[in-house]
């Protein structure tokens, strides 16, 4: 159960990696300034509201399962990242834990910045929230998975 | 606007609320990893170590709402736009900087 429940966090943590690394590198461009036919140009093109509510739903999936998650963590692999005094591996853990909280936190702000029509002036608010929330996303996802192949890199 | 203004209220509020939380220790409720259960009240240290996130979670979770719902409208409309991502941003380099000693 356990383990399907891992793959599962991890199979709905790349698909919110993609979504918001989407997101924010379109928000960043305004609709219409993007130009050229490059793989980036295009990949920058895409309407980024559409992404606000997956990315909202998936990042609470991928919170709910990793907070099932968490007490075998503290079982199993927090006793050997202390045990091996692997004082970094255990200080991203814990930012993980923090960034988890506040990027959950974050989103119903986010997701009303979001909302159509689009306020002017949460322009700034918008484009920050959504470069917070991927800034988030990306170090859970790096932290985790070294995390979770730490026994491997550390024999 | 009125939803709105409710949900931005709730994130900054929730937002100050957890990092107080893990940063003076408040935890809502304790999860005891030996027993299995949930508790209210720290339970003695035969009960193995707690996971106090959970806490930290819903006494955010519980401010952020209770201030969303209670502020008036006419207040929660007057929040600048600017502090809805300069917060996060602080609260963000805040926990950064609590979880350094890690990492020297």
């Amino acid at each position: 159960m356990m383990t399907a429940l891992l793959i599962l966090h991890g199979l709905c943590a790349v698909a919110l990696l993609g979504a918001i690394t989407h997101q924010a590198l379109a928000a960043s461009v305004k609709r219409g300034e993007v130009r050229g036919r490059s793989f980036v140009a295009r990949f920058r093109a895409t309407d980024a509201a559409a992404y606000a509510t997956p990315v909202a739903v998936i990042f609470m999936a991928v919170m709910l399962i990793g907070a099932v998650l968490y007490p075998r963590y503290r079982l199993t692999v927090r006793p050997f990242v202390q045990n091996m005094d692997l004082r970094a591996a255990n200080g991203a853990f814990e930012l993980k834990e923090h960034f988890s909280a506040l990027g959950m936190i974050m989103l119903p702000a986010y997701w009303a910045c979001w909302k159509q029509p689009l306020a002017p002036e949460y322009d700034a608010a918008r484009m920050w929230l959504t470069w917070m929330i991927a800034l988030i996303v990306w170090w859970n996802f790096v932290a985790g998975q070294l995390l979770v192949a730490i026994k491997g890199l550390f024999p | 606007m009125k939803v709105h203004a409710r949900l931005m209220t709730f994130s900054l509020t929730a937002g100050i609320a957890y990092t107080l939380a893990y940063y003076f220790d408040w935890s809502l409720f304790q999860y005891y990893l030996d027993e299995g259960r949930f508790h209210f009240a720290p339970q003695p240290e035969s009960a193995g170590p707690p996971i106090l996130w959970y806490g930290w979670l819903g006494a955010a979770v519980l401010a952020g709402s209770v201030l969303a719902i209670a502020l008036p409208q006419r207040l929660a409309a007057r929040i600048p736009a600017d502090l809805v991502w300069l917060i996060p941003a602080a609260l963000m380099f805040a926990a950064v900087m609590y979880e350094l000693r890690w990492f020297v």
